[in-house]
């Protein structure tokens, strides 16, 4: 039995390195696994059905049409499928746990900042592909569409996982105000499922409204996933990265400004 | 005081048409007021939601064909009537269950059937302008010739009624506000896709459009094109029959919700 010096550091020992850090990565996931808890199974279910659901009901809408809008229909709905997880999952998850008093336990914990925002992008990317790869299987067999994939999908479909959750994140943690959180997201989903040129071409849409979505990463989450997984439909995909890139580094400042500080 | 009515430990309790008219109209007051400072807001939301269909699915087309213009300008109408009274009215219902407020709603010493009808009212109140606003808004946007008739009013009236129903039922039966609005946005969302509102049913394949024979939806676009358009619509007999059935059993399935004491 060591008696302490009352002036003796606390005994907290604060890790550090690459273990460390994956460890808490790996303690985080399973942390933010648990709870969601039951919501988990039901959202994945919501993202399958809404997945194969959007994919079909486009096509409603649009009646009979040539090979090529169908091709470009079911190439874009893993991009909407991709979408509600970042944009309104994430910063949900987040308002629920300012709600419910959770939010400042949650930073109080002993691990690195980075490990627990790394452990939501990769529980949220998981959530996501069940819904992604529905939604694609329902669309191509549905439209008799034949697909030309190529590897480039697969940093396609992580860096636009990984820019929504980002932006969501960090809208999430700037706004405090739950119900205004809640208003934002509805209306991003109101935006995207009727104004954007996401399963259509941006080439129909009015000119002010085309130079708006190429500032705005929706459009170039359908870009680079369309190239992905088809031929000859997108044109200067390295833009669509770029873009989507900064504003993956936008929703990383926005969280690093906030969750830097200590309040 | 004891006109037309029974004496229950030693309170009054009134029956009659006179007394139910004053609940009626106390209660649409009632919940008009305590909308107060969102109405406007509501109002607003549901006009944005009924011009935002008409011109966003505009978008999905290269040219639109007239028909699909007319569907779709005619659809928007149905689908502001009916998101009112699936999705905003639970919601609403659902706020006062978290706000404490749904059991004193019901302690009010007015006949429970007030409350219903007093709900159908000022879920008109709301469904109503977005209706009209997203109906010139795709008027601007596709000029096109629609014809007004007076069939609308009962069109409407009854799509209203329906759709309030089918959610108050849904509301009141479901104890969780989480579940019942899971429910109904998976409902709205169905809906929106796979019934024929805002497409032609020749868009479906066959056997989705049978099945919405047997629902109200695709029936309650069909009475309220019929009341906007000329031609575009057949048999609205059959339709307005269907329809007609499913208000009267969402108003009774309504009535056996509220009736019962717990």
């Amino acid at each position: 039995m060591v008696l302490e010096s009352p002036l003796a550091p606390s005994p907290v020992t604060v890790g550090m390195g690459p273990r460390w850090w994956f460890r808490s990565y790996l303690m985080m996931m399973r942390f933010d696994v648990r709870g969601l808890g039951q919501w988990l199974m039901i959202g994945v279910v919501i993202q399958i059905l809404m997945g194969a659901g959007m994919g079909i009901m486009y096509g409603f809408y649009l009646g009979d049409v040539p090979a090529v809008v169908k091709t470009f229909l079911a190439t874009g709905v893993p991009a909407l499928a991709l979408i509600p997880i970042g944009f309104v999952m994430v910063p949900n998850m987040v308002g629920q746990q300012r709600v419910a008093h959770t939010y400042d336990f949650l930073w109080s914990l002993p691990v690195p900042r980075l490990a627990a925002a790394a452990s939501t992008f990769t529980v949220f990317t998981l959530f996501a592909l069940p819904g992604v790869a529905t939604g694609l299987g329902v669309g191509v067999w549905y439209y008799g569409v034949e697909l030309d994939v190529s590897w480039m999908v697969v940093p396609a479909v992580l860096l636009t996982s990984l820019m929504t959750t980002s932006v969501g994140f960090g809208m999430a943690h700037g706004i405090k105000n739950p119900v205004v959180i809640n208003f934002i997201t509805n209306m991003i989903v109101f935006f995207v499922t009727l104004f954007s040129p996401i399963v259509v071409p941006i080439a129909q849409f009015p000119a002010w409204l085309a130079s708006i979505h190429r500032a705005l990463p929706f459009y170039h989450m359908a870009v680079v996933i369309r190239d992905g997984l088809s031929t000859g439909l997108v044109a200067d995909v390295g833009r669509s990265y770029l873009v989507l890139g900064l504003w993956t580094v936008a929703g990383w400042v926005a969280t690093a400004w906030v969750v830097g500080r200590r309040g | 005081m004891t006109s037309g009515g029974a004496t229950v430990g030693g309170l009054a309790v009134k029956t009659g048409v006179a007394h139910w008219l004053h609940g009626y109209l106390m209660m649409t007051r009632w919940e008009l007021g305590s909308l107060r400072m969102l109405l406007p807001l509501i109002v607003a939301v549901q006009v944005v939601i009924g011009g935002g269909f008409a011109l966003g699915i505009g978008l999905f087309f290269d040219q639109i064909p007239e028909r699909n213009a007319l569907f779709l300008s005619t659809g928007v109408a149905v689908v502001t009537l009916i998101t009112v009274g699936l999705v905003l009215g639970p919601q609403l219902v659902g706020n006062q269950k978290s706000a404490g407020t749904y059991d004193f709603m019901w302690s009010l010493p007015v006949p429970r059937t007030t409350q219903a009808a007093a709900w159908t009212t000022v879920n008109s109140v709301i469904a109503l302008p977005g209706m009209v606003a997203a109906l010139l808004i795709a008027q601007w946007r596709y000029e096109l010739p629609l014809q007004f008739s007076f069939s609308l009013i009962p069109a409407v009236l009854l799509t209203i009624v329906t759709a309030t129903m089918i959610g108050y039922a849904f509301a009141h039966a479901i104890p969780k506000p989480m579940i019942t609005q899971l429910i109904t946005q998976l409902l709205i969302f169905f809906i929106l896709g796979f019934a024929p509102i805002n497409f032609p049913p020749e868009n479906l394949p066959a056997w989705l459009a049978n099945v919405n024979m047997w629902l109200p939806f695709h029936h309650m676009a069909v009475v309220i094109r019929d009341g906007l358009t000329d031609g575009l619509v057949g048999d609205v007999g059959r339709s307005y029959l269907v329809l007609g059935l499913y208000t009267a059993g969402s108003v009774a399935l309504a009535a056996l919700v509220i009736g019962r004491r717990d």
